[in-house]
């Protein structure tokens, strides 16, 4: 792993009808490292995905990415630098093949991606002839993130991947993503389910009402009172 | 038994160019979430494009779908980033657009107005072949067949163009979900000047087409026709523009028929059929859901 940050964010701010959601937040992300992105609902952890992808313009601060600042840049283009993304709720091109979903992506993402590997690494190869529309929940999300993969991310933003699986599909994923984070892609995982966060990944940055409130292991984080306070509401 | 046949004939023919008539307006709606209100008058631009190719330039007519092509790009490409940007960032693009191209309708209606005045242009029918071609013992104006020939072949490019090229998945991508297709590094501001142009050349060369299938032009035709198109693709499937083939076959037939047996009710068949299949089956008879966020 290398010691140079491959993300930085610096001051980064975000308002939405003058309320701001994402205030003077920074942080570094190293090649394969995972990060754990927690906080109670509306603290910015989405916020601050959409603004690293690009989705939101800041409104003040700064994010770079391996040395080139890319906050002015359009989504699209943060996509062929290197950012990807999945999404809470998944919605893939549903008139399209699996097949057909992930190679729109392999085509304007900007790399040369194996798209048989990613079906597979994804456990979606028997499904490669079926129309998106009639995956399953769990198969929408994996396509999501070959969709992603498809476009040979250095840093993937997965956002809530593990709601409404099941312990055995968690372990799947927990195990994708570990051997992701293995090939030196980054990986940001915002997540509820703090056992699988647990699983993969060491530092874990808590955010409250959009402020940074901890950075550091899960384990400590759950022994910081105003952490605490921040889940519970006290 | 031969009036049945007629109007079953004719009716697939007109719906078949019907389906051209509609399909600009779904192709820019499943791209840009944003209701061209200004279709009808797109289509009637086409119509004197078509008009000022014989009258002026003493062409055949059919040369005014090169003319609506030119147009479509030359007025397309402008107007495009003149305004959809813009309305992509306000909090509620479909309403803005929806009275943004009102007010560009009546635009185009007073500009064509000024320059061709309100009287209705007719193009001889000869000019698109001077007989009849019969199907099952039933005739019908070559005219007829031509329009239908050419909205088959520009629907069918249509269809290629969305399942065999690369800019085609670009744009059923955007269609389906503009966020997935962004963050799968598609430039979807490109894809959608792009299908604006391309629903602006459908319309107009549809409109190449009005003289002959409704006997003449005239400026106030184009609301008219954004009614009747606005209730094809809502027969067929917003959002889905080879549903509004299905969506024009119904309104072909429906219209033929009514033609037919009772031709004084005719010209609510559009209006009936908006306000039983948004009762009935409100996602269209295809039946997908397109609204994504």
């Amino acid at each position: 792993m290398s010691s140079e940050a491959l993300l930085e964010l610096a001051g980064v701010v975000k308002r939405f009808h003058g309320l701001a959601v994402v205030q003077d937040l920074a942080f570094n992300l190293k090649p394969g490292e995972i990060l754990g992105l927690v906080g109670p609902n509306g603290s910015g952890k989405t916020t601050a995905i959409n603004l690293i992808s690009g989705v939101y313009p800041i409104d003040a601060g700064e994010i770079h990415l391996g040395g080139r600042r890319i906050d002015q840049l359009a989504a699209f283009r943060r996509v062929h630098l290197g950012i990807n993304r999945s999404f809470q709720v998944p919605k893939p091109f549903r008139g399209m093949t699996v097949a057909e979903n992930i190679l729109v992506a392999a085509e304007y993402g900007g790399g040369q991606p194996d798209q048989e590997q990613i079906l597979e690494e994804v456990g979606l190869t028997a499904e490669r002839h079926r129309v998106a529309s009639s995956l399953t929940v769990n198969h929408q999300k994996m396509l999501d993130l070959a969709r992603a993969l498809a476009t040979e991310p250095k840093i993937l933003l997965v956002d809530e991947i593990g709601a409404g699986l099941n312990p055995a599909e968690l372990n799947v994923v927990a195990d994708l993503l570990l051997r992701l984070a293995n090939r030196n892609i980054a990986l940001i995982v915002v997540e509820h389910l703090l056992k699988f966060l647990n699983r993969i990944t060491d530092r874990v940055l808590v955010l409250s009402a959009g402020r940074r409130l901890f950075e550091g292991t899960l384990a400590e984080a759950s022994a910081d009172p105003e952490v605490v306070a921040a889940f519970l509401g006290g | 038994m031969a009036l049945l046949e007629y109007a079953i004939i004719g009716g697939i023919l007109y719906g078949i160019f019907f389906s051209l008539v509609g399909v600009g307006l779904n192709l820019i709606f499943g791209v840009l979430r944003m209701i061209n209100l200004a279709h009808g008058q797109f289509i009637v631009l086409g119509g004197f494009g078509a008009w000022i190719v014989y009258q002026y330039l003493k062409l055949n007519p059919a040369f005014g779908i090169v003319l609506s092509i030119i147009g479509a790009i030359i007025i397309g490409y402008p107007l495009y980033w003149a305004v959809v940007p813009r309305l992509q960032k306000s909090a509620d693009p479909e309403m803005l657009s929806f009275i943004l191209f009102f007010g560009l309708a009546q635009m185009i209606d007073a500009a064509m107005i000024l320059g061709f005045g309100v009287s209705q242009r007719s193009v001889p029918t000869e000019t698109l072949g001077a007989g009849n071609i019969g199907l099952l013992g039933q005739t019908f104006p070559d005219s007829w067949w031509v329009a239908a020939a050419v909205a088959v072949l520009a629907i069918l490019g249509l269809y290629l163009f969305l399942t065999r090229t690369r800019l085609g998945f670009a744009t059923r991508a955007v269609t389906a979900n503009r966020a997935e297709a962004l963050a799968s590094g598609i430039e979807v501001d490109r894809i959608s000047l792009l299908s604006f142009v391309i629903g602006l050349a459908l319309a107009g060369v549809a409109g190449v087409f009005i003289p002959f299938l409704l006997g003449s032009v005239s400026p106030s035709l184009g609301d008219g026709l954004t009614t009747t198109s606005f209730a094809i693709i809502i027969i067929g499937s917003l959002g889905r523009p080879i549903g509004t083939v299905v969506g024009g076959l119904v309104f072909g037939l429906g219209t033929m028929l009514m033609e037919t047996y009772l031709p004084s009710w005719s010209d609510l068949v559009p209006y009936a059929l908006l306000v039983i299949i948004v009762l009935v089956r409100p996602s269209g008879l295809l039946g997908r859901a397109v609204r994504q966020t």
